[in-house]
Protein backbone atom coordinates (compact mmCIF):
# COMPACT_ATOMS: atom_id res chain seq x y z
CA UNK A 1 0.00 0.00 0.00
CA UNK A 2 1.88 3.45 -1.18
CA UNK A 3 0.59 6.68 0.26
CA UNK A 4 1.85 10.31 -0.25
CA UNK A 5 2.53 11.65 3.58
CA UNK A 6 3.42 15.48 2.14
CA UNK A 7 -0.38 15.99 -0.17
CA UNK A 8 -2.14 17.16 3.13
CA UNK A 9 -5.82 17.85 2.72
CA UNK A 10 -6.77 17.72 -0.50
CA UNK A 11 -9.88 19.66 -0.21
CA UNK A 12 -12.26 21.45 2.43
CA UNK A 13 -15.37 19.69 1.47
CA UNK A 14 -13.94 16.08 2.44
CA UNK A 15 -13.52 17.38 6.45
CA UNK A 16 -15.77 16.62 8.95
CA UNK A 17 -16.04 19.55 11.34
CA UNK A 18 -18.48 17.75 14.00
CA UNK A 19 -19.68 14.47 14.48
CA UNK A 20 -22.78 14.91 13.00
CA UNK A 21 -21.37 15.81 9.91
CA UNK A 22 -19.27 12.50 10.20
CA UNK A 23 -22.36 10.29 10.53
CA UNK A 24 -23.90 12.18 7.81
CA UNK A 25 -21.45 11.43 5.59
CA UNK A 26 -20.86 7.93 6.59
CA UNK A 27 -24.76 7.02 6.49
CA UNK A 28 -24.41 8.56 2.81
CA UNK A 29 -21.11 6.57 1.67
CA UNK A 30 -22.69 3.09 3.08
CA UNK A 31 -26.49 4.12 0.35
CA UNK A 32 -24.00 4.38 -2.11
CA UNK A 33 -22.01 0.94 -1.28
CA UNK A 34 -25.57 -0.56 -1.40
CA UNK A 35 -26.42 0.91 -4.52
CA UNK A 36 -23.01 -0.85 -5.90
CA UNK A 37 -23.81 -4.29 -8.55
CA UNK A 38 -21.41 -5.95 -6.33
CA UNK A 39 -22.82 -4.92 -2.84
CA UNK A 40 -22.42 -7.44 -0.21
CA UNK A 41 -23.93 -6.84 3.05
CA UNK A 42 -21.35 -9.38 5.31
CA UNK A 43 -18.45 -7.06 4.01
CA UNK A 44 -19.74 -4.17 3.60
CA UNK A 45 -21.58 -3.14 6.94
CA UNK A 46 -18.26 -4.51 8.80
CA UNK A 47 -16.21 -2.21 6.96
CA UNK A 48 -18.59 0.81 7.80
CA UNK A 49 -18.48 0.04 11.49
CA UNK A 50 -14.31 0.09 11.12
CA UNK A 51 -14.70 3.60 9.18
CA UNK A 52 -17.26 4.53 12.03
CA UNK A 53 -14.93 2.98 14.90
CA UNK A 54 -11.86 4.68 13.83
CA UNK A 55 -13.72 7.97 12.72
CA UNK A 56 -15.33 8.38 16.13
CA UNK A 57 -11.83 7.59 18.10
CA UNK A 58 -10.98 11.19 16.56
CA UNK A 59 -13.87 12.71 18.57
CA UNK A 60 -13.70 10.84 21.90
CA UNK A 61 -9.85 11.71 22.14
CA UNK A 62 -9.75 15.14 20.90
CA UNK A 63 -12.30 17.67 21.45
CA UNK A 64 -10.51 20.48 23.05
CA UNK A 65 -7.71 19.42 21.89
CA UNK A 66 -6.94 20.07 18.27
CA UNK A 67 -4.27 21.44 17.00
CA UNK A 68 -5.73 23.62 14.66
CA UNK A 69 -8.12 21.92 12.32
CA UNK A 70 -11.28 20.69 14.01
CA UNK A 71 -12.91 17.66 13.03
CA UNK A 72 -11.33 14.84 10.69
CA UNK A 73 -10.58 14.29 6.84
CA UNK A 74 -12.74 11.36 5.63
CA UNK A 75 -13.17 10.59 1.84
CA UNK A 76 -13.35 6.86 0.06
CA UNK A 77 -12.22 6.50 -3.79
CA UNK A 78 -14.74 3.92 -4.51
CA UNK A 79 -12.91 3.45 -7.75
CA UNK A 80 -9.47 2.58 -5.89
CA UNK A 81 -11.41 0.91 -3.11
CA UNK A 82 -9.20 3.07 -0.43
CA UNK A 83 -10.71 5.10 2.74
CA UNK A 84 -9.02 7.76 4.32
CA UNK A 85 -9.48 9.20 7.52
CA UNK A 86 -7.44 11.70 9.12
CA UNK A 87 -7.31 14.17 12.17
CA UNK A 88 -5.02 16.87 13.83
CA UNK A 89 -5.62 15.88 16.79
CA UNK A 90 -3.61 15.26 20.04
CA UNK A 91 -2.15 11.26 18.39
CA UNK A 92 -1.79 8.07 20.36
CA UNK A 93 0.82 8.55 22.77
CA UNK A 94 -0.49 11.43 23.83
CA UNK A 95 -3.74 10.06 24.80
CA UNK A 96 -2.87 7.21 26.36
CA UNK A 97 0.43 8.10 28.11
CA UNK A 98 -1.70 9.97 31.24
CA UNK A 99 -2.79 6.23 32.21
CA UNK A 100 -0.08 4.25 31.36
CA UNK A 101 2.95 7.15 32.26
CA UNK A 102 5.51 4.14 31.51
CA UNK A 103 5.10 4.71 27.80
CA UNK A 104 8.30 5.84 26.14
CA UNK A 105 6.88 6.60 22.60
CA UNK A 106 4.35 6.98 19.52
CA UNK A 107 5.22 3.09 18.78
CA UNK A 108 4.82 1.53 22.28
CA UNK A 109 1.85 3.78 22.72
CA UNK A 110 0.56 2.50 19.42
CA UNK A 111 1.30 -0.97 19.63
CA UNK A 112 -0.21 -1.07 23.41
CA UNK A 113 -3.25 0.74 21.80
CA UNK A 114 -3.90 -1.78 19.49
CA UNK A 115 -3.33 -5.00 21.44
CA UNK A 116 -4.49 -4.07 25.08
CA UNK A 117 -7.52 -3.07 26.60
CA UNK A 118 -6.97 0.62 27.40
CA UNK A 119 -7.63 4.12 27.04
CA UNK A 120 -6.86 7.49 27.59
CA UNK A 121 -10.43 8.13 28.83
CA UNK A 122 -10.24 6.16 32.34
CA UNK A 123 -11.67 5.86 34.27
CA UNK A 124 -13.87 5.18 31.30
CA UNK A 125 -14.55 1.36 30.54
CA UNK A 126 -13.33 1.58 27.16
CA UNK A 127 -10.61 0.42 24.82
CA UNK A 128 -12.42 -2.21 22.36
CA UNK A 129 -12.06 0.01 19.19
CA UNK A 130 -8.38 -0.73 17.85
CA UNK A 131 -9.35 -4.72 18.56
CA UNK A 132 -12.19 -4.39 16.61
CA UNK A 133 -10.95 -2.93 13.55
CA UNK A 134 -7.91 -5.39 13.40
CA UNK A 135 -10.28 -8.80 14.02
CA UNK A 136 -12.37 -7.32 11.12
CA UNK A 137 -9.87 -6.53 8.65
CA UNK A 138 -8.36 -9.66 9.32
CA UNK A 139 -11.55 -11.69 8.79
CA UNK A 140 -12.05 -9.28 5.61
CA UNK A 141 -8.21 -9.67 4.42
CA UNK A 142 -8.81 -5.77 4.55
CA UNK A 143 -5.27 -3.71 4.68
CA UNK A 144 -5.41 -0.97 7.10
CA UNK A 145 -2.49 1.48 7.66
CA UNK A 146 -2.97 3.76 10.88
CA UNK A 147 -0.14 6.30 12.07
CA UNK A 148 0.41 8.96 15.00
CA UNK A 149 3.56 10.37 15.80
CA UNK A 150 6.75 8.42 13.72
CA UNK A 151 4.99 5.06 14.31
CA UNK A 152 2.74 2.83 12.23
CA UNK A 153 0.40 0.03 12.76
CA UNK A 154 0.08 -1.96 9.49
CA UNK A 155 -2.93 -4.73 9.17
CA UNK A 156 -1.54 -6.46 5.84
CA UNK A 157 -2.25 -10.35 4.62
CA UNK A 158 -4.39 -10.94 7.94
CA UNK A 159 -0.90 -9.88 9.85
CA UNK A 160 -0.73 -6.83 12.47
CA UNK A 161 2.37 -5.75 12.67
CA UNK A 162 4.15 -2.07 14.41
CA UNK A 163 7.06 -0.15 12.58
CA UNK A 164 8.44 3.35 12.89
CA UNK A 165 7.90 5.95 10.20
CA UNK A 166 10.65 8.48 9.12
CA UNK A 167 8.67 11.74 9.63
CA UNK A 168 6.17 12.80 12.59
CA UNK A 169 2.34 12.49 11.84
CA UNK A 170 0.96 15.44 14.01
CA UNK A 171 -2.13 13.19 14.84
CA UNK A 172 -3.57 10.23 13.07
CA UNK A 173 -4.11 8.79 9.38
CA UNK A 174 -5.78 5.95 8.73
CA UNK A 175 -5.76 4.23 5.41
CA UNK A 176 -8.15 1.41 4.13
CA UNK A 177 -8.05 -0.80 1.42
CA UNK A 178 -11.22 -2.86 1.27
CA UNK B 1 -40.13 -9.99 29.73
CA UNK B 2 -39.24 -6.60 28.22
CA UNK B 3 -38.26 -6.09 24.42
CA UNK B 4 -36.16 -3.53 22.77
CA UNK B 5 -35.90 -3.38 19.42
CA UNK B 6 -32.85 -1.24 18.49
CA UNK B 7 -33.82 -0.23 15.16
CA UNK B 8 -35.86 2.09 16.78
CA UNK B 9 -32.80 4.03 17.81
CA UNK B 10 -31.06 3.90 13.80
CA UNK B 11 -29.89 1.39 11.72
CA UNK B 12 -26.28 2.78 11.87
CA UNK B 13 -25.45 2.44 15.39
CA UNK B 14 -21.82 3.93 15.91
CA UNK B 15 -20.85 6.64 18.20
CA UNK B 16 -20.61 6.50 21.99
CA UNK B 17 -22.66 9.79 22.46
CA UNK B 18 -25.35 7.87 20.34
CA UNK B 19 -24.92 5.20 22.67
CA UNK B 20 -25.45 6.83 25.59
CA UNK B 21 -28.12 8.64 24.85
CA UNK B 22 -30.15 5.33 23.44
CA UNK B 23 -29.42 3.97 26.97
CA UNK B 24 -30.43 6.96 29.29
CA UNK B 25 -34.02 7.13 26.46
CA UNK B 26 -34.66 3.39 27.33
CA UNK B 27 -33.64 3.80 31.07
CA UNK B 28 -36.42 6.60 31.06
CA UNK B 29 -39.38 4.72 28.97
CA UNK B 30 -38.52 1.16 27.96
CA UNK B 31 -36.39 -0.46 30.43
CA UNK B 32 -38.15 -2.35 33.86
CA UNK B 33 -37.05 -1.23 37.19
CA UNK B 34 -36.56 -4.32 38.53
CA UNK B 35 -33.25 -6.31 37.33
CA UNK B 36 -34.24 -9.77 37.30
CA UNK B 37 -36.71 -9.14 34.27
CA UNK B 38 -35.90 -10.64 31.20
CA UNK B 39 -34.80 -8.48 28.93
CA UNK B 40 -34.90 -9.22 24.99
CA UNK B 41 -32.70 -7.32 22.54
CA UNK B 42 -33.75 -7.58 19.00
CA UNK B 43 -31.01 -6.54 16.19
CA UNK B 44 -33.30 -6.97 13.24
CA UNK B 45 -32.81 -3.90 11.33
CA UNK B 46 -29.52 -2.92 12.12
CA UNK B 47 -27.18 -2.54 9.64
CA UNK B 48 -24.06 -1.37 10.92
CA UNK B 49 -23.62 -1.73 14.86
CA UNK B 50 -20.25 -0.62 16.28
CA UNK B 51 -18.09 -1.34 19.92
CA UNK B 52 -17.81 2.04 20.86
CA UNK B 53 -21.83 2.02 20.76
CA UNK B 54 -22.62 -0.99 21.62
CA UNK B 55 -20.51 -0.45 24.95
CA UNK B 56 -22.13 2.49 25.90
CA UNK B 57 -25.97 0.88 25.66
CA UNK B 58 -25.14 -3.54 26.11
CA UNK B 59 -22.69 -3.17 27.97
CA UNK B 60 -24.60 -1.21 30.61
CA UNK B 61 -27.82 -3.22 29.92
CA UNK B 62 -25.85 -6.36 30.90
CA UNK B 63 -24.34 -4.48 33.65
CA UNK B 64 -27.86 -3.71 35.11
CA UNK B 65 -30.02 -6.91 34.03
CA UNK B 66 -29.28 -10.04 35.18
CA UNK B 67 -30.88 -11.89 31.87
CA UNK B 68 -30.40 -10.17 28.81
CA UNK B 69 -30.88 -12.02 25.97
CA UNK B 70 -29.71 -11.22 22.34
CA UNK B 71 -32.19 -11.81 18.99
CA UNK B 72 -31.78 -11.77 15.29
CA UNK B 73 -27.82 -10.93 15.49
CA UNK B 74 -27.00 -12.27 11.67
CA UNK B 75 -25.66 -9.18 11.02
CA UNK B 76 -21.77 -9.44 9.91
CA UNK B 77 -21.21 -6.10 12.28
CA UNK B 78 -23.49 -7.47 14.82
CA UNK B 79 -21.87 -10.27 15.25
CA UNK B 80 -18.33 -8.87 14.88
CA UNK B 81 -19.07 -6.16 17.78
CA UNK B 82 -20.89 -8.66 20.00
CA UNK B 83 -17.38 -10.88 19.90
CA UNK B 84 -15.73 -8.08 21.10
CA UNK B 85 -16.96 -6.27 24.49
Amino acid sequence: MEYETDQGFSGEQEICPSRDVFQARIDKVRQEFETATAFKADRIYPLIAVVGEIGNNSFDHNLGKWRDIAGIYFDVDFENKTIVLADRGQGIFSSIKNVRPDIANDLEAIEIAFTEKISGRYPEKRGNGLKFVTKVAQNLGLEIILRSGDAMAKIENKILSFKNTDDNMKGVLAVIKY
Amino acid sequence: MTQIKLKQFGEMLISRPAGREAWLVAKAYSLPPKEKDEILVDFEGVLVLTPSWADEFLTKLKEKYIDVKYLNTSNASVRATLEVI
